[in-house]
C-alpha cells in the first residue's frame, strides 16, 4: 500500500538525509573536539546531533510509505553505523576503570534501551492520532512501532542480564528498573497478541490504540525507576559524566540502533498495511455470488 | 570480581554484541520473508 511521493514528502526525505547525516557528522566533530582538548561536549553540539537524528528518524518513518526503496538505504546507513561504533567499541576505547571490558555492553545496551523508548513513543503517538483520525496507516504505523518497540525491549532484558552477571553476580534482579521494563515488554506484547486474536479491523484498531495509550504510562516509570527508588541499576549518563573515550563508539552505535529501528518500522508498518487493507477490501464477484 | 574492579568478562562482551547482531538479523530476515508473503 504505496503512494506516490508528494513535493511535501520529497522535501521532508530530503531533511531527514541532511538531518540523519548531520547527526552523524557533529558527532564526529564532537569527538574530534574533544580530543583536541575542547570541551564542546556538555554544550549544545551532542544534544543537537541527537535531536537531528530523531528527527530523520521521525521524518522516515512518517513518509517511509511514499518510498519502497528508502528501507534498504536506511537499513545500511545503519550497519554502517553499528559497525563502525562496534568496532571503535569493541577494539578502540579503553577498558571502563571498575567495569573493566564488560562495559563494552553499554555500547549496545544503551543504544538499545533509547531506541525501544522511542520505538514506543511512536508507538504511542501513532496511537493518538489514529483514535483522532480513523485513517488505517495510523493503526498499521502503530502495529510496526508496538512490534518492534517489544524486539527492543526483550534485546535490552537479554544485553542487561548478560551485563548484570559479572557485575552484580547474578542475572536478573527483581529491582524497580528491571521490574517496571519487564512490565513494559510484557504489556506490549499483550497489545501484539491482542492485534493477533482480533478480526475486526475496527474493533481491533480501537482497542489496539487505548491499550497502547494506557501501556504508554510505564515508559516514563521505566526511565524515572532509577531515580524514584533505590535501584541497583545505575543512573542515566549525560554527555557530562561520559568520558570523552566513550563517546563516538556510544553515538554511532545509538545512531545505527536508531536507524535499523527506523527501517524495520517502516517495513512492518508496510506489512500491516498490506494485510489492512486485504482485510478492507471487498469480497471477489465469485464469492458475492456463492453467498447469494 | 577482585576488589570492587570487574575483571576479564569479554566473553560476556561477545555474547552480548553476538546475540544483539543474532536478534536484529533473524527479525530482518523475518521482515524480508513476510514482505515478500505479503505482495
Amino acid at each position: 500500500m504505496t503512494s506516490q511521493p508528494t513535493r511535501a514528502a520529497r522535501a521532508m526525505l530530503t531533511v531527514a538525509i541532511v538531518c540523519g547525516v548531520a547527526a552523524v557528522a557533529l558527532s564526529v566533530y564532537a569527538d574530534a573536539a574533544l580530543h583536541g582538548g575542547r570541551t564542546v561536549v556538555g554544550s549544545w553540539l551532542p544534544f543537537t546531533a541527537a535531536c537531528l537524528a530523531i528527527a530523520a528518524s521521525a521524518l522516515f518513518m512518517l513518509i517511509g510509505d511514499s518510498f519502497p526503496s528508502a528501507p534498504p538505504f536506511i537499513l545500511a546507513g545503519a550497519v554502517a553505523c553499528l559497525l563502525a561504533g562496534s568496532y571503535l567499541g569493541l577494539f578502540v576505547a579503553p577498558p571502563e576503570h571498575f567495569m573493566g571490558e564488560v562495559q563494552r555492553i553499554m555500547y549496545v545496551h544503551v543504544p538499545t534501551a533509547w531506541s525501544a523508548l522511542l520505538a514506543l513513543t511512536f508507538a504511542f503517538g501513532c496511537a493518538i492520532v489514529s483514535l483522532f483520525t480513523g485513517a488505517w496507516k495510523w493503526d498499521a504505523k502503530l502495529e510496526g512501532g508496538v512490534e518492534v518497540g517489544v524486539l527492543l525491549g526483550f534485546l535490552l532484558c537479554c544485553q542487561g542480564a548478560i551485563w548484570a552477571k559479572p557485575t552484580w553476580g547474578v542475572w536478573w534482579d527483581w529491582d524497580p528498573r528491571l521490574t517496571t521494563t519487564a512490565v513494559l515488554v510484557c504489556a506490549f506484547l499483550g497489545i501484539l497478541a491482542l492485534r493477533h486474536f482480533v478480526d475486526d479491523p475496527v474493533k481491533r484498531a480501537t482497542w489496539s490504540a487505548v491499550a497502547t495509550i494506557i501501556a504508554y504510562v510505564d515508559v516514563p516509570i521505566v526511565y524515572y525507576s532509577v531515580r524514584w527508588w533505590n535501584s541497583l541499576h545505575q543512573m542515566q549518563s549525560s554527555p557530562e559524566t561520559v568520558s570523552p573515550q566513550f563517546y563516538l563508539p556510544l553515538r554511532l552505535n545509538a545512531f545505527g540502533v536508531l536507524f535499523l529501528m527506523t527501517g524495520f518500522i517502516v517495513l512492518r508498518s508496510r506489512i500491516a498495511a498490506a494485510r489492512i487493507a486485504t482485510e478492507l477490501a471487498p469480497p471477489p464477484p465469485e464469492l458475492l455470488g456463492e453467498l447469494a | 570480581m577482585t576488589g570492587g574492579y570487574v575483571t576479564g568478562g569479554w566473553s560476556f562482551v561477545w555474547a552480548a554484541y553476538g546475540w544483539t547482531a543474532l536478534v536484529f538479523a533473524t527479525y530482518g530476515l523475518s521482515l524480508f520473508l513476510r514482505i515478500r508473503k505479503s505482495r
